[in-house]
Formats: structure tokens, sequence, C-alpha cells
């Protein structure tokens, strides 16, 4: 499939971007840090997103939804640089994604976080080591700032005493936690978040959304945060995109959801989970 | 089926590994240069390769001396050729059977848990998560398993070589009344250095194909557990093809260089 160049499908709507390397804040950006247009990806034959354009801010917090297995992963694992789309075009944090070149990405990476929905903890390395890694081999900091910064990150997710535990003493929600830490160790612009409260409890997964926002506020990060658990998420969100047969069916704010007469939207607002819409 | 389209089907699949395997093998030299090496990864890896490995080479190793003159030890008493028991033993240990049979416990041992592990590691999304925590897994993981790998089998073999020798000298003395002097006198008569070296030579290849070859697969790993069994399976088999390939090669190389 032949692509359209960045710069055609940008042309008429966007600021001049950065090419390669050379990190601005998010600040400086015209306070988009993530735009995507016509993001398409399929698997086989099955096709998981049809034509997403999505546009992100600096500070927001954004949750994107949808029933299981629409696609919210593979649409944050493309935003990542995990993925490579089939179609479309990504500006991530003033660069397009898909057009730098592989040190670039990499540079690109150390202002993004990514917490994943299975942790992805090192179980070769005790939490403190996994909290500690990103900065150690970045390589810029003397062994006891690193010490000093793992302890306040564990303290933010309220996690202080389990930094000599491996992954595996500890329950999900503890692992949520110490991939918080993780991605928050550099202090990225941008966090993404995959399903953060899967599999777990209504009060953990309450806590899970509270300290995101907490976090988010205290650096004022931009965060995309993906799950279906939409009364829990409701403390932690600006605003909201729903995802539904490989589009984005629905943007706006909670109250533009309450307002609306869409049926789907109503179903995933008011009923909480939007199961129903799933099986349909 | 169309058996074309088996054949067929089975080529593009043997194309896609070999491919696959090259890729990895680029991938490693192009993080090589400059060299840079994880440090703490790579002590580890060489005490996980290196030191967790010699009692089984060794234990491998002296009782395939011991059953080289055993095997040869009937001839010997025939024709009461002793001094040729060394040489035997010597020439079979440090040309073929010493960097062969100990490259096919490493690989059995090393090989199948590399691919064990990266492939846990690709399901449970920990490379990923390197490569968001912008950290190349080629120069963090596969990089330090190369140099190990290759490093640890050399100095494996050169143990297992001393090992099978001591095997074979004590089974000559103790079943076969064979003095172990006239039997070490037999391989250093022998002038077997060429021997060595090319022993030498195939373990380093070894090594660097066991290691290219079981990251190759643990990288590409898909389907969970059962993906991970699959794949070590895949690896060990490749592996011992791929110490057999590369034996007959430089086998050849080295008896056309040697004889010419």
């Amino acid at each position: 499939m032949t692509q359209p160049s960045f710069r055609d499908t940008f042309a008429q709507d966007m600021p001049p971007m950065q090419q390669g390397p050379g990190p601005r804040s998010a600040k400086q950006l015209g306070d988009v840090v993530l735009r995507v247009r016509g993001l398409k990806k399929n698997f086989g034959d099955a096709v998981v997103l049809d034509g997403i354009d999505f546009e992100m801010r600096a500070g927001e917090v954004v949750g994107v939804i949808g029933p299981g297995g629409v696609g919210k992963s593979v649409f944050v694992k493309i935003c990542c640089g995990l993925l490579e789309p089939d179609d479309g075009a990504i500006e991530l944090l003033g660069q397009d994604l898909l057009a730098i070149d592989q040190k670039s990405r990499q540079r690109l990476r150390e202002r993004v976080g990514l917490v994943f929905q299975n942790y992805a903890l090192f179980d070769f390395m005790t939490v403190g080591e996994n909290v500690a890694f990103p900065m150690v081999q970045r390589g810029t900091a003397k062994p006891d700032e690193i010490q000093v910064k793992v302890q306040e990150r564990l303290a933010e997710v309220d996690l202080p005493n389990v930094r000599h535990l491996m992954p595996n003493e500890l329950s999900g929600g503890m692992k949520k936690r110490v991939g918080l830490a993780r991605a928050n160790i550099n202090d990225p612009e941008l966090i993404f978040f995959d399903d953060p409260t899967a599999g777990l409890d209504p009060v953990t997964s309450s806590k899970i959304f509270n300290l995101i926002r907490r976090t988010q506020a205290q650096r004022n990060s931009t965060c995309l945060v993906i799950s279906h658990d939409i009364d829990r998420m409701r403390p932690a969100c600006d605003r909201y995109v729903l995802l539904l047969d490989g589009r984005v069916h629905f943007r706006g704010t909670e109250a533009d959801a309450m307002r609306s007469q869409d049926p789907i939207v109503q179903e995933f607002f008011r009923k909480g989970d939007g199961s129903k819409v799933g099986a349909a | 089926m169309n058996p074309i389209a088996v054949i067929g089907a089975g080529f593009l699949n043997a194309s896609e590994t070999l491919g696959g395997i090259v890729m990895v093998l680029v991938r490693i030299l192009r993080a090589m240069m400059p060299p840079r090496f994880d440090r703490d990864e790579t002590w580890l890896n060489l005490y996980k390769v290196g030191v967790k490995s010699y009692p089984i080479v060794i234990m491998t190793a002296f009782f395939t001396g011991a059953i080289m003159v055993i095997q040869s030890g009937v001839y010997v008493k025939q024709t009461g050729a002793t001094g040729l028991l060394g040489w035997g033993a010597g020439y079979a240990v440090l040309a073929e059977i010493g960097p062969v049979l100990i490259g096919l416990m490493f690989s059995g041992r090393v090989g199948a848990n590399n691919t064990a592990e990266l492939g846990t590691m690709k399901v449970t999304e920990q490379i990923d998560a390197l490569r968001t925590l912008a950290i190349d897994p080629t120069h963090y993981l596969v990089v330090p398993r190369f140099v190990s790998m290759m490093l640890m089998l050399v100095l494996l073999t050169v143990l297992g070589d001393l090992f099978a020798l001591i095997g074979g000298a004590i089974t000559s003395e103790f079943v076969l009344d064979v003095d172990y002097r006239v039997f070490f006198q037999g391989v250093f008569n022998s002038n077997l250095l060429d021997e060595f070296f090319t022993g030498l030579i195939k373990a380093i290849t070894f090594g660097a194909s066991i290691s290219v070859i079981s990251c190759h697969y643990g990288l590409t790993v898909s389907g969970g557990a059962t993906g991970v069994g699959r794949a070590v399976n895949a690896s060990v088999v490749s592996n011992a093809i791929g110490i057999f390939v590369f034996d007959s090669i430089i086998t050849w190389c080295a008896n056309s260089a040697l004889f010419k």
C-alpha cells in the first residue's frame, strides 16, 4: 500500500514540524503533543484500525475507551512506535514518528512513558532495580541520585518499602504502581497507560486512576489512558475518545457524552462499561 | 494438498527463518560497532553461560575420552600398538568429538535456556518495555549473550579437551592396562596442534551460531507459553543442524589447508 507523505497529510492543518533529532518541550509545540491522521492497521484480513484521527494537547488526560478487541492497545503501541501502521501519519512531540530514523526514535522514546497492561516488569530485577533501570541506562545521573529518585517515585505510588522485593512477590495492583513509577522515573512529557486497571478489583482500580491524576498534576505531564472502566476513570480524565469498528466514534468531555443522543455513547457512559456494545 | 505447494511452503518457511537469523547477526554486528557492552549483563551472562556449564562439560568430556579409549582398546590390544592409543583419542577429541559434543551439550543447556528466556520476555512484553524505555534490546540483551557464548564455548572446549584426555588416560591405565604416560606420550608426540586450533575455530563458530539462532527464535516467539515451547524446540533442532553444517565446512576447509 502506498503511504501518503506526512507533509501531504498535514499540509493544511499543521504548523511546521521539526524533523529528526532535537527535542523540544511539549509547551513549545503549540500545545499539540500527539497528532494522528488516517491511522490504519490490519492483522491479516482483520481490520483493526480503519482511519483513526486523533489529537492531544499538553497537560491533558485523555481516556481512550471502547469494547474489548477494538484495537485500543494496538493504537497505543503504534503511537509509541512498537508497531508499524499500514497507513496514516503520527506526529509525536513534534516529530514525524514514521519518518525519523531508529536513533531519533530512540531519543523520542526517552520523552515518552508507557505503562503496560500486563506490567512488563523485568522479572530478573528487584523492584528498585526495575524503577532505576531507565535512569541507569541513560547514564546521566550518579548512583546516589538514582537511589534518591527511585525512593521518591516509589513513595509517590505509595510503595516506599518494596524496593528489595522481586516482581513476583507483588500483587497485581502493586505491579501496576511499580510500572507507573518506572514510567515516571525520567519525567516523560507524555505517558501512555495501556489498560492500567485490567484484572484489578474496583477499589484498587480507583486508587490507580487517582494516582494517575495525582502524578499527572504534580508534573503537568500529558496522559493517554486506555480503559473500559469508565466509572472509575472519570476522576482522572479530561476528555474521552470512543473507538468503535476501527474508527473514532465519539470524542468529547463527559458532559458532551451525557448530552449525546447516540445510543452507543449512552450505553458506554451511562451504564459504565459498554460491554453490550462489544457483544453487539 | 498439492505436494509442490507443500515443498514451496517449506522452502519459504526455511528462507524466512534463515533470513531472520542473518538479520539478527547483522543487528549484532551493527550494535558492536563501535564495541560497547552492557558490563553487568555481560558479566551475568559469562557466569550463567560459562561457570554454570562447566560441570556438565567436564562430565561429558571425561566419559567421551573414556569411550574413545574403550572403543579403540580392542584393536590396540590385538595389535599391541599402544602408542597409537593417545594419538587416536587425541586426534578425535581435539579435532572433532570435543568441540562437536561440547557444542551440542552447550546448545541443549545454554541455547535452549536462552531461547526460553528471551521468548518469555517477548510474550510478557518485557522486550517492548525495553524499547519504550529507549533501550535497544539487541544492544542490551543480544550482544552480551553473543559475546559470552562465543568466549565461553572456546574456554569450555579447552576445558573439555583436557578432561577428555584425562578420562582417556585413566581408562587406558585402569581398563586396558596401558600406562597413562604412554597414552600422553602418544598425544604429545603426534603434533596435534593443528587439530587443537581447528577445534577452537569450530568452538568460536558454534558459539556464534548457537547464540544467533537461539536469540532469533527467542525474539520471534508469539503465542504465549505454547509459542515459547515451540521456539525452544525449533531452536535446539536448528542449533544441532547448524553445528553439523559448520563442522562439515570447517573440517573441509581445514583439511584442504592442511593437506594441500
